[in-house]
């Protein structure tokens, strides 16, 4: 098994850096540069742009900039961002917590509620409760997430129940520890919300469907026939078997949890990086850009490894190491 | 929302306690009440001794901003979210009174020009500190200018501001207090030029000599380092949250009556991305100043007696909408291909085309369609927000498919084959492209409108709204465009658009960056900003600038629309609000107060 996960992680290497030279080479061919802003100024002239073009080093030719980002990246330093004039680390650290949180309480509230839900459909398939479980579901598919935290933030205008978004309230400061916790989480509610119920309602559908497939296994009416009781075929050897296929979506949710949800955090002032990816890319600023992908790939083949790690330790039918 | 009275106790008039203060001391726990108690204690002026309105001070105003601030540093960072909290920092010498648009004294106390008009030294003031207790004097201006504006190692907006026919002016100290600035031409805006910032020696000096200014003062900055003069200092920043900026206890201005100004104890900006939510804030009442969308009025003007606050008319906005065709004859040197199809400049190029154009733009449906009936339209290269330099007499195209239609036969232009579309005197069909940039949806409705009623002539348009950077390329690099609808900010004084009006301008959109003047109206202009720029006499420069505007009317290179409204929605808990045009709501925000009831 190490060998396995050295391998998979050398492999990673060379993808990783072809993926930031293909993010690179996209940045830079598409029209513009993160000067045109600047270049829409009347009072701006030529040669002040130059100068920027020189601080930026955006003069240099386009494989030198990427070289040169590869060889500071050996040295741990991901480049300046443009936009706000300071390191990119810096910029990303300010919001990496928050995204996180974010994405942690909406992926913990999705498979919190999701799995138990799709266990329950699918015991009572065909039941008046299952067919209202799957009717709302489809409703929740269908409307867009950013719709849904619109109308929340409607309604808590309404009701003055919860915040408006933003992260904490305005006296922050000025809380103690206990009344500040709790203003977070008040603050938290909405965007997981309008996060999650989308997910609940696909998530629930693949866990009825998983299960529902298992529990008509001949292996299952073998259990029920030699007489276990019904909970213990169930969660024992249904869910067992049931769940697998999930531990692999369970690897592409850990990549998504620093990636940040842009349209959720614009409608809710959700200072994570979804929105600051949106704005970098809209407004060229490739060096963050850079950052954030080298960010979601590492995420992305280390969420993939775990998942076939805990794989090959749930399922005995799946081995990596070649032993005969 | 609305607060309710306070029973009148004499503790509380003295402390000023604010309503929401008994409703968090009943609810919540003894911790709380000390700390709200204590940093209470700690927001109370600092010398209400000696104020004629003790009584005026204290309480918040809170606004909301749609980006971040990219950085503190006033010289490398320009954009509007940075400026809009730069500009409570730092000051200038001079200020441009935004009633009646006049330069005053500000930390220069007054000046003298020399008869010849190259020669100007400043007085400056002696009670001015920075924010860190150092006296303010003739060092830090001569430092702003020679070792941080004229710094070619500094990228900065400024210098092109300074620079006048090539050379920027002398700047040297006299004394402690007192400063020279010697030009080599006549320069009409210099004393509104002269509004540039100045920041401290004592902070930056060792920033510029070690080359670390470009990156000193970003927004990972403690805010206790950023030092200015201004009413208010930075007290704190989280990014994507808030910004929240704290009194001055040393500004230098009183009011007339001798207050120590200002009288707002602290400015919260929250960032709020999405217009809506920030409506929604504004309704709750979590925010005092909403700037009006178009769509926003029908929505808020029933609300205004019920929900307590008012909506403020400021009049037109300076932001344009126009649409130009592109004149530029040049031929791209990588594919050897002439940047317009020749055929098409030749229609463009005619006067009779664009004057047309004009003919069927229908200003009244699109402030109609567009703006909600809330906007302005607009016909002078200088918007009615410019005052003083507003030519109003210009040529005027009213909305008429018959007279455009004229014009076009006058020129040739003639549904030859009877299929519904124009031809030329060669027989080509007269199609072209029309972009604008995508983002911005109102300019997508603009221009939507506009090719709506150039199809009823007989013109074959095809439109496509365009990404923001690839609009910018095609004006400034490739050149290939036909015509676009598009924005620029106008403002007060006509000098600042000679990037756009001269024919040399990487910003004369039509023809940008011209070695000779390609048409004898082009040359006029050339003059015009020439001879305008060396008037120091206002009256003898307006008679330039109008006929600038009059040229721009009559010959059309860019065919204007409409102004939007401005309009904000203000809540009624301030005192001595006067809105202007040109400063908007908070203009004057240091002599503004927080009503009792309010704080």
């Amino acid at each position: 098994m190490g060998r396995y996960i050295l391998k998979r992680l050398l492999v990673a290497i060379p993808m990783v850096l072809g993926m930031t030279l293909l993010t690179f080479i996209l940045m830079q061919i598409t029209p513009g540069n993160f000067l045109d802003t600047i270049r829409m100024d009347p009072q701006v002239s030529e040669e002040t742009i130059g100068h920027y073009q020189k601080m930026y080093q955006l003069d240099k030719p386009m494989f030198q900039q990427y070289i040169h980002w590869v060889y500071n990246l050996f040295h741990l330093e991901f480049g300046y961002s443009f936009y706000f004039n300071i390191p990119v680390a810096k910029v990303i650290a300010g919001r990496l917590f928050n995204t996180f949180v974010l994405s942690l309480a909406s992926f913990l509230f999705t498979w919190m509620i999701a799995i138990p839900l799709g266990i329950w459909a699918a015991l009572h398939r065909n039941r008046w409760i299952d067919r209202c479980i799957q009717f709302f579901s489809f409703i929740c598919l269908s409307l867009p997430s950013f719709l849904l935290a619109l109308v929340f933030l409607f309604l808590a205008s309404q009701t003055n129940f919860l915040p408006l978004g933003g992260m904490h309230g305005p006296d922050f400061e000025n809380m103690n520890f206990f009344v500040r916790s709790m203003d977070f989480l008040k603050h938290l509610i909405i965007p997981t919300l309008a996060l999650s119920i989308g997910s609940i309602a696909a998530l629930q559908k693949i866990m009825r469907g998983n299960m529902l497939d298992v529990l008509s296994q001949q292996y299952i009416l073998a259990a029920r026939a030699k007489g276990l009781p019904e909970d213990r075929v169930i969660y024992w050897h249904a869910l067992r078997n049931a769940i697998n296929p999930l531990v692999t979506l369970l690897g592409y949710e850990f990549s998504g949890l620093l990636s940040g949800a842009a349209l959720i955090e614009i409608i809710c002032s959700w200072p994570g990086l979804g929105s600051l990816m949106l704005t970098a890319v809209r407004s060229k600023d490739i060096y963050l850009v850079m950052a954030n992908m080298l960010m979601g790939g590492v995420l992305f083949i280390i969420g993939n490894l775990l998942a076939d790690v805990l794989l090959a330790k749930l399922d005995p039918r799946i081995r990596y190491d070649k032993k005969h | 929302m609305n607060p309710k009275r306070i029973p009148n106790q004499p503790l509380l008039k003295i402390l000023q306690i604010p309503n929401s203060f008994w409703g968090s001391l009943f609810c919540k726990n003894i911790i709380g009440f000390f700390i709200l108690f204590l940093s209470w204690a700690a927001f109370l002026p600092l010398s209400t001794a000696e104020n004629t309105h003790p009584f005026r001070y204290g309480g918040k105003l809170v606004l909301t901003t749609t980006s971040d601030p990219k950085s503190f540093n006033e010289i490398i960072a320009k954009e509007v979210s940075t400026s809009e909290i730069t500009a409570y920092l730092f000051e200038g010498l001079t200020r441009v009174n935004a009633v009646d648009l006049k330069v005053e004294p500000h930390l220069a106390r007054s000046w003298k020009i020399s008869p010849d008009g190259l020669t100007w030294i400043f007085h400056l003031r002696r009670d001015v500190k920075w924010f860190d207790g150092f006296q303010f004097n003739a060092d830090d201006v001569v430092f702003t200018f020679n070792e941080l504006i004229y710094n070619l190692n500094i990228p900065t907006s400024s210098r092109d501001i300074f620079t006048i026919n090539g050379q920027t002016p002398k700047v040297e100290k006299i004394d402690d207090f007192t400063v020279k600035f010697t030009l080599q031409s006549k320069f009409a805006p210099f004393l509104w030029v002269m509004s540039q910032p100045i920041l401290p020696k004592h902070k930056l000096e060792k920033t510029v000599t070690e080359r670390k200014f470009n990156f000193t003062w970003g927004i990972d900055t403690d805010p206790r380092e950023i030092i200015g003069t201004g009413p208010y200092k930075l007290a704190k920043y989280v990014p994507g949250q808030q910004i929240i900026l704290e009194r001055n206890p040393l500004y230098w201005r009183k009011s007339v009556d001798g207050d120590q100004l200002p009288y707002i104890n602290k400015i919260i900006y929250l960032i709020v991305q999405s217009a809506d939510v920030e409506l929604l804030k504004f309704l709750e009442g979590s925010i005092d100043y909403y700037v009006l969308r178009g769509m926003d009025f029908s929505l808020l003007k029933p609300l205004e007696k019920n929900d307590d606050f008012t909506i403020y008319d400021m009049g037109p906005s300076s932001s344009s909408n126009f649409i130009t065709f592109n004149l530029n004859p040049g031929i791209n040197p990588k594919t050897n291909k002439p940047f317009v199809d020749p055929i098409k400049l030749s229609w463009f190029s005619k006067l009779e085309f664009r004057q047309a154009v004009a003919h069927v733009i229908d200003k009244q449906k699109i402030i109609e369609i567009v703006k909600n009936k809330l906007g302005y339209p607009q016909s002078s290269a200088m918007t009615e927000g410019a005052g003083f330099f507003n030519n109003t007499n210009v040529v005027q195209y009213d909305y008429d498919l018959t007279k455009a239609k004229e014009l076009l036969q006058k020129a040739g232009f003639i549904d030859r084959n009877q299929d519904g579309i124009l031809e030329d005197s060669q027989g080509h069909d007269i199609e072209f492209n029309l972009y604008t940039n995508a983002d911005n949806t109102e300019r997508v409705d603009i221009a939507a409108i506009i090719r709506h009623d150039l199809e009823k002539l007989g013109m074959k348009i095809n439109f496509q709204p365009l990404e923001f950077n690839i609009l910018v390329s095609k004006l400034n690099s490739t050149f290939e465009w036909e015509a676009i609808v598009l924005g620029l900010t106008g403002g007060v004084e006509p000098h600042f658009g000679r990037n756009v009006w001269a024919s040399t301008g990487q910003l004369h959109l039509w023809y940008p960056k011209q070695t000779t003047p390609a048409t004898s109206w082009e040359k006029r202009l050339d003059e015009i900003f020439d001879l305008g720029v060396q008037e120091l006499d206002e009256n003898k420069r307006k008679v330039f600038y109008d006929e600038f505007q009059a040229i721009v009317a009559e010959k059309l290179p860019l065919i204007y629309t409409v102004l939007s409204a401005k309009l904000s929605a203000v809540r009624n808990k301030f005192e001595n609000l006067n809105p202007t045009n040109f400063g908007g709501v908070f203009h004057n925000l240091e002599e503004i107060y927080i009503k009792k009831e309010y704080r």
